[in-house]
This record gives C-alpha cells, structure tokens and sequence, in this order.
C-alpha cells in the first residue's frame, strides 16, 4: 500500500538521481579530440606574469581563436611563485592544465615523472629553431617542452635616474668592485633616496654566472652539487659591505613591495636580472627608457653568460586534445604577429620565423642589440637543472633574504643552503 | 522518538501496541540514519577516508608523482631537527598564547558593554559580529596587507603621533603583532557567545551582591566570572583550537613565503609550502598528524583542569 511517505521517499530519490545523472554527462564538443566551428574544443591555458604579459597573451589568444574558430582557449594566470604550487595541486589530481608556459628549473620534475606531453609525437614545426637550443628542452630524447624565446642575464639601470645624480652611464664592462662602487655611489649621493640596487648575491643565476666565471659549474651531470661552502662563502660575501648601506634596497622594503620588484617600483636605479624582463619593468616603473649592459666580472675575458631558453610551452600528458594543444604552441612560438605583440617581453623569440617577422622597436631593440653584442662572449646553455631545482632555487633567495634581514650570517646561511641542497639531492636518490 | 521507551514499558500489557512502538521505533531510526546518509558519506569519504591516508603517507616519502615509499618514523624524527619546522611551532604558539587570551578578553569586554540597554545594541552587536564572518577571508587579509604597508594608513597614522615604524608587513618583529591585532578584531563571534552567557545570569545576584556593598569589581569576580565559566571555557577552548589551524591570511600577507625572516611561517603555512612547494608529502603529513596530537593534548588539559575553576549551575560545588 502506497502512503504518502513512501511516495515523497520516492520521489525525493528520484530526483536526486537525476540531477546526479545529468551532472555526469560532459558539455558539448568533448566526444573526440577534434571539433568544428559551431562545436569547438576548448583548451585551458595558463602562464605567469605582471598585467603587461597578461594583456599580450589575451590578444595572442584572441587572434588564435580568429584563425581557428574550431579551438577556444580558456587562458589565467598568476604570479611566479605561486604557479608552481598550483601545478604542483593540479598534478597530483591528474588536472594540470592542456597548455602552459613552462620555467627550465621545473622540466626535469614534470617531465621525468611523466607529467608532460612528448612533443616529438605531436605535430610542431621545429625548423625554424636554432638546433642547439631545442636539446635544453629535452630529456633523455623526449621532447619535454619547445622554447619560446631566449634570454640572457644583464644589469639594468634608469639613465634618468643617474643623470640629476652625476653619475655616469655604466659601458658594462666592470669588474665587481667596481660594480659594488658604482651601487654605492647611487646610495650616497641621491642621500638615501634611491638605492644603488637589490643585493645580487640573492640571485641564483648570478650566483651561477660567477661560479662560470670562475669556470666551476653548478651542477655535475651526475646531479651533485658542482661547488663547494667556501664557494658559496666567497659569494655572499661579495656584497658584505653593502648590506645597511644606501646601496642595497633594505629587505623590508622588498618585502612591502612584494610581488612588484624595486626596479619596476622606482626605488633602485638598477637591477641584475634576464633581459626579457624590460617590457614588464617599463609598464611598471612608467619609466621613458631602460637600458642593459653586460653583468660585471673579474675576467674580462670570460663573463659567463649563456642564452638560457626564457620560458617553454609544454603540454600535459592526460591532455585530452593533443592537436588542438600541439597547434596552439605551434602558434605561440612560430607566428609571426605573434612576435609582434610580445614583442621581447618573453625573451628574444627563439623561432626564427618569429624573430624575422616582428619589427623591434625602441626597448625591444635594446634587448634584441643586447643579446647580439654578447654574442661572442656566450657558451653553452646549461641543462635541464636537477630534479627539485626549483626548491633549491627559492630556498637561495629565502636565505638570502634572511641574510640580508641580520638574521643569520654569511656562514649561517650558507650551512642552511647546503644543509636544504644535500637532503635534496639525497631524496632525488 | 525519545518518548516511545517509557509508552512502551507502561503499555507492556498490550502486546499489538508494544509491537506497533517498537516498529515505530526502527522505522525512526533508519529514517534518521537515511537522513544522516549524505552527511556520513561525505564525512567518510571527505574527512575520514583522507585522515587515514594522510596517516599512512606520514610514514613515507611521497612527492605527488611517484608512488610513496615507506620510511617509517624518518619523517617524524627529521621534523625535531629542522630549524624551520621548530620555527613555525614558535610563531604558531606564540600567536595562539598572545592572540587567544587578547580575543577573549576583548569578546569579554565588549560584551558586558553590550549588556546594558542602550540606544542601537542591535546595530553594535551587529556591527562588532560583522568582522568574524569575513575575516578569515582572503578578502580582508589582502586589505589588512594593505593597510599595515609601507604607505598603509597604520603606518601613516602612527607617524602622525610620531610613531614611526615605518611598514608592519616587511618588518620581522611586526608581523606578529599585525596578525594579533588581525585575529582580536575577530572578536565578535565570541563576544556574541559571551552575551548570551551574560544574559542568563540572574539580576538578583547581582542586587544581592549590591545591597551587600559589593563594587564593580567584586561582582565581577565573585558573580560574573564564575557564572560565566562554562561559555568562557567553550569560547577558550574553540578560539585556542580555530588559532593553531590560521592559515589563509598567513599565506595572503606573507606571499605564501611565511614572511619577512620567516616570522609568518605559521605551523600550517609550513607544512603546505613542505607539501606542494617542495613535494614533500609524507612529511607535510607527519606535521599534519603532529598537530592533531598536540591539540588533542592540548584539548585533554583544558578539560581536566576545567575542573578546578569551571562552575556549572547544579554542580554541588
């Protein structure tokens, strides 16, 4: 006999699962790999970068979706920093993103633990790039990730800035002592009002440059540290002199400032850093124009520098639309008005199709004139970092911003980094 | 469905109507446990299931990608020597000894002012509740950021009274008073607990303790205090607990980096940077495991010592 809790029991279940059901199923266009105009794929997309890169890649995706009305392209970002540990959720819940912009210090995690698409096995045209950038790419012959630019270290600085001071226009060729004389003399004479810079010793690839310049490597091929405490002691006590002084930005400052870098918020009048970074810098320091010279060294012969590939495009492994995928990185490293909207903003564009067919102009020149006057003093780029590159890199600056707030000294930090660096390398096993 | 016990024995007689009772009483019951069925799913599936695992995971190596490899106790005899994890116990205790005890007393405070009758209570309670809902949020912890900057308007005011601190957000040996100040403003979910204990308390205590020349501040220690120690040990008991777990707003004002010189890696911040920044799991795990012990310790305390200065009315004491 039907009384009425039972029939409302029913009901209630019934709908339930319904609803249940219906969620289950997936919207249009996802029954194959491919879709049409009226029944487009859709790709997610992700990348860091300020609102400069973020305004560039929304036109790049714009024009992409005009020229494949079958493909749309769901595009977000975040800052550095944060990206990594989003990917890092994502993976671990089989959803990394279908395309996404790629750093080299995180390609050997990713790749090696099978996370990311072989690119070899898509269709990507490769031609028009320099055959000895696209091994830094690659692991163990498996295309991992295609570059999309390159980029090369450089001190930056504000000629406005040093003009009402009196100081001259560094030429770039400067030893560190110099470099750090130069840094001071900002401090002292703008009285406290501009810093000469940021402590360089907290940035890892300087640190790596030097270590070149001193013709020791990093890392050996093994995946053991290539250098020594004392090594590292030497380094940081490079600036020693200047921590508290006018010529390294206090590290609290830094940290009010935070995600914006002092350069691009007016408060130094130099920066050490990749050149691909002067378009982000001019959109956030409002600056007219900045200009690069060469990183200092004791060796005038020899100032370690190398093209490292700025940013790659990977693709993930579970991606569901591995053409849609493969075109749109085709797109964003080969297109020539590609190039022209980013102009140098991710780095010199590595395809050469790209490179020829965007006109530089102004600071883009700059960067594009930069990287061919170093020309003759590059070597070779360095592999893919070790697994759990990445950590060690943030751990170095973490340090050195302790160092630099008093909290710990030269040698403390420098144990702390080695302690982190050897239980690192002894879990990558 | 409480009821049908003692109808069933008087009724024992009638054996139809005992029948249709006890009947009544498992169609309840399965009707309740029906009822309950999504919340225990989701509570198995999503709460328990995934303790369990973390449990297992702490006892091993696992870095998201790899299958997780059994080291046994490694992970929890490393966390007693790394600097950084005995760092973040330092600032997380730190905050919950001085930021508990200044919430309360403030939730406390404000409520004995509210007691009274006074033109707009409602918009005041109203007022001082409106900050605990939001602020845990990522929202106000971007706003607090702001506000304690270098150009924030805290910095601006102090240095109008000739404070000058400059920033609290970059200066190590502020940013534990911001975060303080972050979770006293969040007074009001307490405070509106703490009324409604005051209110139960009955005025003829207190014209007693009048007439007997008792001041403000006996009545306060003899009368108000110990009536009110059942809410003030609730509220102590789940502020201090809620305190230990802050992470959002310490990631959003440290730039998920746990601060200038490591002074707002707080125990939990820690352990996600130990899981998704560097692919340690197992660990991140162990110190999840960690604190669900100390708390729990924490919590056992409480209540055995509750005893000695918690008062319920109809106790003998």
């Amino acid at each position: 006999m039907i009384n009425r809790r039972h029939f409302l029991t029913t009901v209630a279940i019934g709908t339930a699962s319904a609803a249940a059901l219906s969620a289950c199923g997936s919207g249009a266009g996802s029954s194959g790999q491919t879709g049409s105009a009226d029944k487009p794929v859709t790709i997610n997309y992700t990348w860091w970068g300020n609102d400069d890169r973020a305004e560039r890649t929304r036109k790049a995706i714009a024009l992409f979706e005009s020229k494949n009305p079958d493909i749309k392209v769901n595009g977000n970002f975040t800052d550095f920093a944060g990206y990594w540990q989003k990917r890092a959720t994502e993976a671990a819940g089989g959803g990394l993103p279908d395309v996404m912009q790629w750093d080299l210090s995180y390609l050997r995690d990713y790749g090696q633990r099978n996370q990311l698409l072989d690119l070899s096995t898509v269709k990507i045209d490769t031609s028009a790039f320099d055959k000895s950038l696209l091994p830094s790419g690659q692991i163990k012959g498996k295309t991992y990730g295609i570059p999309t630019s390159t980029n090369a270290f450089a001190v930056y600085y504000d000629p406005a800035k040093l003009a009402p001071l009196g100081i001259a226009e560094p030429d770039g060729t400067w030893t560190y002592k110099e470099f750090n004389d130069f840094l001071t003399q900002v401090g002292t004479k703008s009285n406290g009002a501009l810093y000469g810079g940021t402590d360089y010793t907290g940035v890892w690839w300087m640190f790596n440059i030097w270590l070149r310049q001193n013709k020791i490597e990093a890392f050996t091929s093994d995946g053991k540290l290539g250098f020594s405490k004392d090594d590292l002691k030497k380094w940081w006590n490079l600036t020693a002199n200047l921590r508290g002084t006018g010529a390294i930005i206090p590290e609290d400052r830094v940290t009010q400032l935070a995600p914006k870098s002092p350069f691009g918020s007016n408060a130094t009048a130099t920066e050490v850093t990749w050149d691909n970074f002067m378009a982000g810098y001019l959109g956030d320091s409002g600056a007219k124009e900045l200009k690069l010279v060469p990183v200092p060294s004791d060796d005038p012969d020899n100032l370690g520098l190398f093209l490292k590939p700025s940013m790659l495009m990977v693709a993930s492994a579970k991606t569901k639309f591995k053409d849609a995928a493969a075109r749109f990185i085709d797109f964003m490293v080969n297109d020539p008005e590609v190039g022209q909207i980013f102009k140098t903003s991710r780095g010199v564009p590595a395809s050469k199709t790209q490179r020829d067919g965007t006109t530089f102009e102004g600071t883009d020149k700059l960067v594009v004139d930069y990287e061919k006057s170093i020309e003759k003093y590059l070597k070779d780029a360095p592999e893919p970092p070790i697994v759990g590159f990445g950590t060690l890199e943030s751990s170095f600056k973490r340090i050195a911003s302790d160092l630099n707030y008093g909290k710990l000294t030269v040698d403390g930090a420098t144990d702390a980094w080695f302690k982190e660096a050897e239980d690192l390398i002894k879990q990558n096993g | 469905m409480t009821s049908s016990p003692t109808l069933s024995r008087r009724s024992a007689s009638s054996a139809p109507v005992q029948l249709r009772k006890s009947k009544r009483n498992g169609a309840d019951a399965r009707a309740g446990y029906t009822f309950l069925l999504p919340w225990l799913l989701g509570f198995i599936a999503l709460t328990v299931g995934p303790m369990i695992s973390s449990l297992y995971l702490s006892f091993t190596n696992y870095n998201l990608f790899e299958p997780p490899k059994w080291i046994g106790l490694d992970n929890y005899t490393t966390l007693f020597q790394d600097e950084r994890f005995l760092q973040s116990v330092g600032v997380t205790v730190g905050y919950v000894v001085f930021g508990t005890p200044l919430k309360l007393a403030a939730a406390l405070a404000v409520a004995m002012l509210l007691n009274s009758k006074r033109r707009g209570q409602g918009f005041y309670r109203s007022a001082f509740y409106a900050p605990s809902l939001i602020g845990a949020s990522v929202s106000i912890a971007i706003v607090w950021k702001a506000m304690f900057g270098d150009s924030g308007p805290v910095g601006q005011g102090l240095s109008f009274f000739g404070i000058n601190l400059g920033g609290w957000v970059g200066n190590p040996a502020m940013t534990m008073p911001m975060f303080i100040l972050l979770t006293v403003w969040q007074f009001g979910a307490p405070m509106v607990i703490f009324l409604a204990g005051l209110k139960q308390i009955p005025g003829e205590l207190y014209e007693a303790a009048s007439m007997d020349g008792a001041g403000p501040v006996r009545k306060f220690f003899n009368i108000t205090w110990p009536m009110l120690s059942p809410v003030i040990f609730f509220n102590l008991l789940m502020e201090t607990i809620h305190a230990f777990q802050i992470f959002a707003s310490a990631y959003i004002i440290s730039n998920g980096e746990g601060g200038p010189a490591g002074s707002t890696l707080f125990y939990t911040l820690y352990l996600y940077l130990r899981g998704f920044s560097d692919f340690r799991m197992g660990y991140a795990s162990a110190m999840a495991w960690l604190l669900v012990v100390v708390v729990g310790i924490i919590t056992l305390i409480f209540f055995r010592t509750s005893k000695s200065w918690v008062h319920y009315s109809g106790d003998s004491r």
